[in-house]
Parts: C-alpha cells; structure tokens; sequence
C-alpha cells in the first residue's frame, strides 16, 4: 500500500518538477521530440540526457534544490498525510480482516450450531418418539388394567346383588311360611273348635289322657 | 316377705306334719297343724303362718297333677294319670281336673314346674314352629 501511494505520490510530482525545471523554455519543450529523433542512437543514453539537459538548460543547482524541495514536501506529505490515512487504512484492512475472519468463524460457528441444533432437534424427535411409544405402551397396559378392575368390580357386584337377592328371596320364603304356618294353624284350631262336638272332644281328650298315662 | 332361718325351718317342719303317713298332705293334719300354732302362737306368728302357706302350696303342687281338657274327662283317664305320675315322680300324686276350651282337644297335665302336653292347641302350635 506503501508503495502504491509514494509511486502514485511520484508520478503527480514528475511533470511539476519538469514543468518547475523549464517554466522559462515552455516553448523549447516542443522541440523535445524532435531532439530525440535527431540524436543518433549509437552515442547512448547519457549523451542524450546532456543534450536534452542542454537543450532545455537544466542547471544542476535548480534540479537539486527542486529535489530537496520535493523531498522535504513528500516527506511532510509522508508524515502527515500519508502515514495517518496509511495507518487509518491498515487499521480498517486489520478491521476488515478482522471482520472477515469473525464473519467467518461465526459462519463456521452458525454451522456447527446449525449441525448441532440438526442433531438435537433429531435426538428430541427420537427421544419424542420413544417417550410417545413408551406412553402409548403404558396406556394401553393402563386400559387393560383398568378393563380387569371395573370387570372385577361388575362381577363383584354381580355377585354381591346376587347374594344380596339370594337372601331377601330366603327371608321372603320364610316370611311366607310363617305366615302360611300361622295361618294353617289358626284356621285349623277355629274349624277344629267349631267342628267338633263335646263327645268328640271328650273322647280325644280322654285318649289322650290315657296315650299320656301309658307313655 | 322377709325371710327368716328359723322361722323357715319351723314352717318346713309344720309342712312335714301336714303329711299323713304316706307323705300327702290331709285337710286332717293341715287343721291340726293350724289349731296348734293358733294355741301356741309361736314367736314370729304372722310371718310363720305366711312362709307355711308358700310351703304347703308348692307341697300340694308338687302332689297334684292338674290336667286341663276342653271337656270333662272321666275318673278312669283321670285315675290313669295320677297313676302313671305316682309312678313317675315316686311320690303320691293327686289328678285334679280343670276346663280349659283353649285347648281344642287333648290334655295339658302340669305337675309342679313340669308340663306335660297332649292337646290338639298344643300340636298345632308344634307343628308351626316345625313348619317355620
């Protein structure tokens, strides 16, 4: 990045050097392309910067002072300007970085926790369904138990109403025999009162006595 | 009635001189038994009078055989009674007759505390309890 902005840095400053160099011969400049095509090609390259040199009268003093002068302004430049919005830079590229990096691992992170939460939604299913079995199990095993009980309980109470009727027929039945036995007993001591006659009952109670005597 | 050792020892005493020789109780001895504590009206005459009247009513209980019929019974079946109770109980026993139309027919004889029963009343009423 460095090198980016003092190249940038340098080729905005070569033509005001050159322009700062021949500001009295702005017009020989036109004859530069021409001295280039005029100069041979065998002499080399120094003799052609002394002839170009000559030719648009660039003295030594004012060529290093302007250097001087560049210089101490790219290193002011450098310094204050460049060096801040440079460090201001490779703070937000770190930033960047940092953020891409971040992003990434949260990626990373929100996959794994994707994988993680695939896999408990997938152990919650399971154990669901187990639990779902295990309850539908247990109810059915409840149903029958119950089934068996309220079966238990009619039977039992089958078996008490028919005890229970079992006995009210037996008090009945005897009820009715008393009172069959009481009403046979009356009614035959009222006809046996009204029915027989003195003699006769003299003569029962007479054998009666005498069954009574030799007994 | 108050009860009284020696007055229920002279009474028992008294009862026992009320019997004639063959252990029944005669009108005979009961009067002369009456005119002796009349004469000598021993200590406790009242109260002895009265425990000599128990005694003598359970004594002729125990020698009289009270047989009830609807209808009058003739002497022989009341003969035939006493006869058979003599020999039962071992002791003279008298047959006294008693009227009794609850009976329907038959005979209730009691002898004291026992009760003897040949009655059509009382079989009926067997019959019930058997029946229920």
């Amino acid at each position: 990045m460095k090198a980016l902005i003092l190249t940038f840095l340098l080729a905005i400053c070569i033509p005001f050097a050159l322009s700062a160099a021949g500001d009295s011969h702005a017009d020989s400049a036109q004859s530069l392309g021409q001295l280039l095509e005029e100069a041979p090609a065998e002499e080399g390259i120094l003799e052609t910067f002394k002839a170009i040199f000559k030719k648009f009268d660039v003295r030594w003093s004012t060529l290093i002072a302007q250097m001087v002068n560049f210089t101490l302004v790219a290193f002011v430049l450098y310094k204050f300007a460049v060096k801040p919005v440079v460090a201001t830079l490779d703070e937000r590229q770190q930033k960047i970085s940092e953020g891409l990096q971040y992003a990434e691992e949260m990626k990373a992170q929100l996959a794994a926790t994707e994988r993680e939460r695939a896999e408990k939604v997938q152990e919650a299913a399971a154990e669901a369904q187990r639990i779902l079995s295990e309850t539908r199990e247990q109810a059915k095993e409840m149903i029958e138990v119950k089934t068996q009980e309220a079966a238990s309980q009619a039977e039992a109470i089958i078996r008490k109403a028919s005890e229970a009727t079992e006995l009210e027929r037996q008090k009945m039945l005897s009820d009715v025999r008393k009172e069959v036995a009481r009403l046979v007993v009356d009614t035959s001591a009222k006809v046996l009162t009204r029915e027989l006659s003195d003699d006769e009952k003299s003569a029962y109670s007479n054998a009666a006595s005498k069954e009574l005597a030799s007994s | 009635m108050q009860r009284n050792k020696k007055v229920t020892q002279l009474s028992k005493r008294l009862v026992l001189l009320s019997k004639d020789s063959a252990g029944v109780v005669t009108e005979a001895n009961v009067t002369e038994v009456l005119e002796g504590l009349r004469k000598f009206e021993p200590r406790h005459y009242l109260l002895t009078l009265k425990t000599y009247l128990v005694l003598l009513r359970r004594e002729i209980a125990l020698q009289t055989a009270l047989v009830a019929s609807p209808a009058a019974l003739t002497n022989e079946s009341l003969e035939a009674i006493a006869k058979h109770f003599t020999e039962h109980y071992q002791r003279p026993i008298n047959a006294v007759a008693a009227e009794d139309s609850s009976l329907i027919a038959g005979v209730r004889v009691r002898v004291g505390d026992d009760s003897y029963d040949a009655s059509v009343a009382g079989r009926l009423q067997r019959l019930a309890e058997r029946v229920q």
